[in-house]
């Protein structure tokens, strides 16, 4: 098995490459292990530490952002935390499924029933929550089962590796990993004229938003397209506080026109999401440069914290360039 | 009946300027209003040069500029006049009414009933849109007006210290059910976040067209109640003598305010201070004379809100700060220096 590694965590590298060690010679990639015995653990390395776990892990309860992307690996919790209903509904059938198979042991992250999560007999538990509300909780959740907490600042693919490592799910996160690498070069070949000379800006509104008021999105879906894909997106200066945290007024749409390209967020069936109707409604939207010259793409973003979602992303991306005009 | 135009009333009160003084600071108070109104439309957020804006009430163009101008500011800077109006007059009412010139409409409890059926109508109905919303926050703040005025109201007439207290106790009981209901709906927490703020942000004008009749009514029944709110600020006794009816003119009053009160807060939100401090001001500009109080607030409160609000856009460019919060940055330290004042209104 592979040892998680993380680089802020240095003084517990050697350990966890001495526990590597051992458990590599027990045990498979697979995501289900013939090889594991009941009994058969690993060793993670983790935010809380170095973190023993069944080698395959049967009934895994899943606290705060661990549950969607543990789901989107094949994993089926037996206990988790709520989700939002609006983020519930942009996952795939089968994933709303099996969320929906699930024990909800709260509302929200910082709630977690405790005596019904110990009723659930689970034998692990995978967590990220903010590190203040974990630590309240730390000491209960180790007493029913090995917890494994990532915190916040942990990056999304990061996240992806480490949860399919101690959920036992590698082969699913790397059918996925594949995909996405795939659909990258897809796009960088075939975009990458536009790509290049293009100034890019993504517009964002969400329904907890200021009334009259939108922001430019430099985090979530953004992230991925500046990053990964390479699109000339805004992005906020070092240590300052990301752009989208910014509510701008509806007078500064016009700003929009210096760019060349405006995404916006749509509906999986490529309508602008509600929130952000009332933007595309102004005049002001309706005359800039790149809306009247078919240069606003509406992009469909279901996630961005799991390889399942942001993969759906970048087919919602890849059809949206695809109808830039010819000349582009 | 007598109106007690040349006399001080109240402790703190100084002698009040003469007819012709008070008149020249009216006009000085409208010229304020309309540079402000001016001002709003030409300041904002994005660098719109005043020909542009110029042009766009005057010789519209589809220009982007414009459309901002005509779109985003007119409407806010419309909205910002009407509330201020609406706030400052029924802050004088109150004020009145109380024979309190700390008195806002917050204490008969209109905050209060709008926030929680705002709470009520984005948590638990799914309302969305200010459009929606505001009726919800108009029909609270009724409502709890109205319970107030019937707990005010005894066989030997209407009380006002008993209805401030029933107010601030409905208040009290209210804000504590609204917190508790958006503790448990973090959504409606959110989107409630600017309302509670207080903010003329985004209100497009057809939020101000269906209130508009109701604050007329009220602006007429303001001035109806003036004079006798007048003489009853020389005391029961005293005004009964002088043939005003004092239940009467409390429940007009108290109509009036909360039309104003509550058609100003289902558009803005909570909006303190303007509705405390530019009453206070004008009684201490013209002195006990209710009907120069009251056109004083009329001008003075939206020159203060707008001002505030110019203020919010350029503060954090390009972000925002709600008037509401300007607001209370502004009208404290006013406000306490004005009470440090000798000359301070009384009433």
């Amino acid at each position: 098995m592979i040892i998680t590694a993380r680089t802020r965590r240095s003084a517990a590298l050697s350990a966890a490459f001495l526990s590597a060690a051992l458990v590599l010679t027990a045990c498979s990639s697979g995501d289900v292990d013939p090889a594991a015995a009941p009994g058969d653990t690993r060793s993670i390395e983790a935010d809380n530490g170095t973190i023993e776990v069944p080698a395959d892990p049967q009934r895994v309860v899943t606290i705060g952002n661990t549950t969607l992307p543990f789901i989107d690996l094949g994993g089926e919790p037996v206990g988790l935390t709520a989700e939002s209903e609006s983020n519930v509904a942009l996952l795939p059938e089968d994933q709303q499924a099996t969320y929906a198979s699930a024990t909800s042991l709260a509302a929200s992250a910082d709630e977690v029933d405790l005596e019904q999560l110990a009723s659930l007999t689970p034998d692990l538990i995978l967590v990220q929550i903010p590190d203040a509300e974990f630590e309240a909780i730390e000491d209960e959740l180790d007493a029913i089962a090995p917890t494994v907490f990532f915190s916040l600042d942990t990056e999304w693919k990061e996240l992806a590796d480490d949860i399919a490592e101690a959920g036992n799910t590698t082969d699913a996160l790397s059918a996925q990993k594949t995909e996405f690498e795939e659909r990258l070069a897809s796009i960088q070949e075939t975009y990458g004229p536009v790509i290049e000379s293009s100034t890019f800006v993504d517009v964002i509104r969400w329904s907890s938003s200021d009334p009259g008021t939108f922001a430019i999105a430099d985090i979530g879906c953004s992230e991925i397209a500046r990053d990964d894909v390479g699109l000339n997106l805004p992005e906020a200066a070092e240590g300052a506080d990301p752009l989208a945290w910014n509510s701008l007024s509806f007078e500064q749409l016009g700003e929009l026109s210096t760019y060349d390209v405006i995404t916006y967020p749509v509906d999986a069936d490529g309508q602008p999401t509600e929130p952000f109707v009332p933007v595309v409604e102004t005049n002001t939207w309706k005359a800039l440069p790149a809306v009247t010259s078919g240069h606003a793409l509406g992009v469909f973003c279901p996630g961005n914290n799991s390889y399942g979602s942001v993969i759906r992303y970048l087919e919602s991306l890849d059809t949206a360039l695809a109808t830039l005009p010819a000349e582009d | 009946m007598i109106e007690p135009a040349t006399r001080n009333v109240g402790p703190g009160a100084h002698a009040a300027p003469g007819p012709r003084r008070r008149a020249l600071g009216l006009v000085i108070a409208l010229v304020l209003l309309v540079t402000i109104f001016v001002l709003s439309v030409m300041i904002g957020s994005t660098s719109i040069s005043p020909s542009v804006a110029w042009d766009a009430l005057f010789r519209p163009t589809a220009d982007i500029d414009q459309y901002a101008i005509r779109d985003f500011r007119l409407p806010r800077t419309v909205v910002g006049l009407v509330v201020g109006i609406a706030l400052g007059l029924s802050g004088a009412l109150m004020q009145a009414i109380s024979r309190n010139p700390l008195a806002d409409p917050g204490i008969f409890g209109v905050n209060a009933g709008a926030s929680i059926a705002v709470t009520v109508a984005v948590g638990f109905l799914g309302v969305r849109d200010i459009q929606g919303y505001m009726w919800f926050a108009f029909a609270g703040a009724l409502i709890v007006t109205l319970m107030v005025l019937a707990l005010g109201s005894t066989r030997q007439g209407s009380s006002p210290v008993v209805m401030v207290i029933a107010g601030v106790c409905i208040g009290a009981v209210l804000g504590g059910a609204r917190e508790a209901l958006q503790l448990t709906n973090s959504q409606a927490f959110d989107a409630m976040r600017s309302w509670n703020a207080g903010s003329i942000v985004g209100r497009p004008l057809e939020v101000v067209w269906p209130i508009l009749p109701l604050f007329a009514m009220a602006i007429v029944l303001g001035l109806v109640v003036a004079r006798p709110l007048t003489a009853m600020a020389l005391g029961d006794e005293l005004a009964i003598a002088q043939g005003v009816r004092l239940a009467r003119t409390r429940v007009l009053a108290i109509i009036a305010l909360t039309l104003l009160a509550g058609g100003a807060t289902a558009i803005a939100g909570p909006i303190g201070f303007v509705g405390l401090m530019v009453p206070h001001v004008a009684r201490w500009i013209v002195g006990p004379h209710q009907r120069w109080i009251f056109a004083y607030s009329v001008l003075l409160a939206p020159s203060l809100l707008l001002a505030s609000d110019i203020l919010g856009r350029v503060i954090i460019r390009p972000g925002e700060i709600s008037v509401g919060v300007v607001t209370a940055f502004v009208g404290a330290p006013v406000l306490i220096a004005l009470v440090l004042r000798k000359r301070a209104s009384g009433l």
